[in-house]
């Protein structure tokens, strides 16, 4: 009898251990991610989603120069080891020509999630089709001009600047005042014009993008055909390269992202082309003292800015088990509740009901102009070999900017390289 | 009887070399093959599929860009300037270890630092060092009255600024043969010198540098090797840049392989560096032979 009882609690619990969901206990979710504030901000809430679901996320952060390798090396493996993918919106053309990506339609339908308050050009750049979506939005880094307000309004400067050029010092409002401005402050001695990301490859190819879409330059024609050697492409050339060699710090050729940060932050600079959300981080009192109250942010100077983003797939090389594990988190950390509360700590929303939230507009005032950086944003071209451009584009925009080839003939090769790799 | 001997010697020689062999076949030469059919086939990351196989087309592309000649020539330079910066500070200091009689061990730990790092952790602190606005060598130069420096994004001196930091790591692997080779020479012939009343200059011109000549050969080879491979320094310090002026042969294959997605490409790129090694290889040691 006592054995018969033994053996029916011994069931039940067994019964009761097979109804948790398989994935609470064994799936551990693997993504590796560039190392910036949005990943730090959804770090800190893995927790909580851990506690929501059981399951486990592991970030791995990397400098964006060594993520596309490390990915594409587990996206041809027989099993990749990364079951959540974080993905550049430049490598949406090709991870899913390359057949890498879970079409994450079924899901969508599949968990009734409402796509309706993401930024449609948001889904767009990231690769929708009206019959799949590869990527979902998470975030977005288009670009605008971070300047120090404290310059501006200082009177010894603005006596020295209209004694200088006869104009008054404000904002600039074309490409041309920027470029004449910044070479101003590097002149004066005190700051430099520019802190300048001009190390060859995305570096560079995402400065120059801005300064070709403020010029009134593209890269491609409503038709897909190649348009960047244009007079607006040389324009915008001759000035990003003046602007390195007259405006910028000292080092901008071999630069990156961390180091214009470093020198904006330690108030060395003027002005940055970058990502809007570098904002919070720089008006920062406890990171960044020097500058912390003393910036604002604009659209480009011209109108429009270079729009990018990121956004999450999920490999086709992972388990079934794991596929579904990183939905759940996908979901999870796009949904409104996740987006507001990342918000609030600096993301940059790719739903246009977190840039209207109140509590978000109450924290942060400026997202109204972030929200117009987004909406006038345009894109670099998307498709299977983008990463390549950006290189092949980058070694151009460096010789240009280090005076080792003619603008012209730069702008040229930069051209010839996207027909040739457009026709691949 | 003899040729018994023999035939049992060569049976027990291959037994022995046999499992080694056997490794070296499984992870080097099935590696190289595969590598091999790469480069002639039209397998790309966007299209995983050997065939059909495009011959030597591969290599046709490559030898059509101009960037894979200027990469070539870059690498023959840097490779140059660092084995013979290497050589020459090596030898040096080997000479001065060699003739003091304290503290050897010591000497040694401290020249093994630098070759034990990674040269991504090399690359990584040597960026530090020399960050331009930020780094401790500007300041340095700045608090003794000199102009600071853009070490990495000056075209006319990324290249050389790659090479100092290369002989700074080499240098001590170098130091450590030539060492070794020092110190195994018989000391007769310094003794005959001697008495002849040879000054310390001719000891070394006429007795050590032929005498340390095979050594001094392998670590040259070796050197050069490593020097024609560097990968490490310009994907961390320059990605290529400023320009295409750090752009060495085996960066032009990566991009080639994972920028490009075109891994046929780099696999071609990468049996012509191969190729270039082992002609070098080839040259040094029937000159050196050719000497004896």
């Amino acid at each position: 009898m006592q054995l018969k009882c033994s053996l029916k609690a011994a069931l039940l619990g067994a019964t009761l251990l097979a109804a948790v969901p398989a994935h609470a206990q064994s799936v551990t979710l693997r993504a590796l991610m560039e190392d910036v504030p949005e990943t730090q901000i959804i770090e800190k809430m893995l927790p909580e989603f851990e506690k929501e679901t059981g399951i486990k996320v592991e970030f791995e952060k990397i400098g964006y120069g060594d993520m596309h390798d490390k990915l594409v090396a587990q996206l041809v493996s027989p099993e990749s080891y990364y079951n959540v993918l974080e993905v550049d919106f430049l490598w949406a053309g090709e991870f899913p020509t390359a057949g890498w990506l879970e079409d994450l339609n079924p899901y969508i339908a599949k968990s009734g999630f409402d796509l309706k308050p993401f930024i449609p050009s948001m889904l767009d750049l990231l690769g929708q089709t009206k019959d799949a979506t590869p990527i979902l939005p998470m975030y977005n880094y288009s670009m605008g001009l971070i300047y120090r307000t404290d310059l501006l309004e200082d009177a010894k400067v603005k006596a020295a600047y209209k004694a200088k050029t006869g104009k008054e010092l404000v904002p600039p409002k074309t490409l041309a005042e920027y470029v004449e401005l910044s070479k101003f402050f590097k002149a004066g001695g005190q700051v430099v014009g520019a802190a300048m990301q001009g190390q060859r490859g995305d570096p560079n190819a995402m400065e120059f993008s801005n300064y070709l879409f403020s010029a009134g330059g593209a890269y491609l024609d409503a038709g897909r055909k190649v348009a960047l050697n244009s007079p607006e492409g040389l324009t915008a050339l001759k000035l990003y390269a003046d602007n390195v060699q007259n405006g910028a710090q000292q080092g901008a050729l071999s630069a990156t992202l961390d180091d214009t940060m470093r020198l904006m932050c330690a108030g060395d600079a003027f002005s940055m082309v970058t990502y809007w959300w570098m904002l919070p981080q720089l008006d920062n009192k406890e990171k960044c003292p020097k500058v912390a109250g003393k910036l604002a942010l604009s659209v480009m100077p011209g109108g429009h800015g270079e729009s990018g983003g990121w956004g999450w797939g999920i490999p086709k090389n992972t388990s079934d088990e794991s596929k579904a594990a990183a939905w759940k988190f996908i979901e999870w950390v796009q949904g409104k509740k996740a987006s507001v509360a990342r918000a609030l700590e600096g993301h940059a929303p790719v739903r246009a009901d977190v840039y209207t939230d109140p509590a978000v507009l109450a924290k942060y005032p400026f997202y109204k102009t972030a929200l117009d950086v987004v909406a006038s944003g345009k894109s670099f071209p998307i498709f299977a070999y983008s990463a390549q451009y950006e290189d092949v584009l980058g070694a151009q925009l460096s010789l240009a900017a280090g005076g080792q080839a003619k603008p012209e003939d730069a702008l040229k090769a930069a051209a010839d390289g996207l027909t040739q790799l457009l026709a691949k | 009887m003899r040729a018994a001997l023999m035939d049992r010697d060569w049976r027990n020689g291959w037994a022995f070399a046999a499992p080694g062999l056997l490794m070296l076949a499984v992870v080097m030469g099935f590696p190289l093959a595969y590598a091999a059919v790469i480069s002639v086939s039209s397998l790309t990351l966007l299209r995983p599929s050997l065939t059909p196989f495009v011959g030597l087309a591969n290599y046709a592309a490559m030898m059509n860009d101009p960037l894979f000649w200027g990469a070539l020539w870059l690498t023959i330079k840097y490779s140059v300037v660092t084995v013979a910066g290497e050589f020459v500070i090596g030898l040096a200091v080997a000479l001065m270890i060699n003739r003091t009689v304290t503290m050897k061990p010591v000497y040694f730990a401290v020249l093994t630092i630098p070759m034990a790092m990674s040269p991504v952790s090399v690359a990584l602190i040597w960026r530090m060092l020399l960050q331009p606005n930020l780094g401790i060598v500007n300041h340095t130069l700045e608090a003794l009255g000199l102009p600071r420096v853009d070490w990495l994004g000056n075209a006319d001196l990324a290249l050389w600024t790659m090479a100092g930091i290369d002989i700074w790591q080499q240098t001590s692997f170098v130091v450590l043969i030539l060492a070794a080779g020092l110190a195994s020479l018989p000391r007769d012939p310094y003794e005959a010198a001697e008495v002849d009343g040879a000054t310390p200059f001719h000891q070394f011109w006429y007795i050590t540098l032929p005498m340390l000549r095979p050594v001094a050969a392998i670590a040259v080879i070796i050197q050069l090797i490593n020097e024609f491979r560097t990968y490490d320094l310009p994907y961390i310090l320059t990605k290529g840049g400023p320009g295409t002026s750090t752009e060495v042969l085996s960066f032009f294959a990566y991009r080639r392989a994972f920028l490009g997605l075109h891994l046929n490409e780099g696999a071609a790129a990468s049996f012509v560096l191969l190729l270039i090694v082992l002609g070098l290889t080839v040259l040094f040691f029937a000159t050196l032979e050719r000497r004896r």
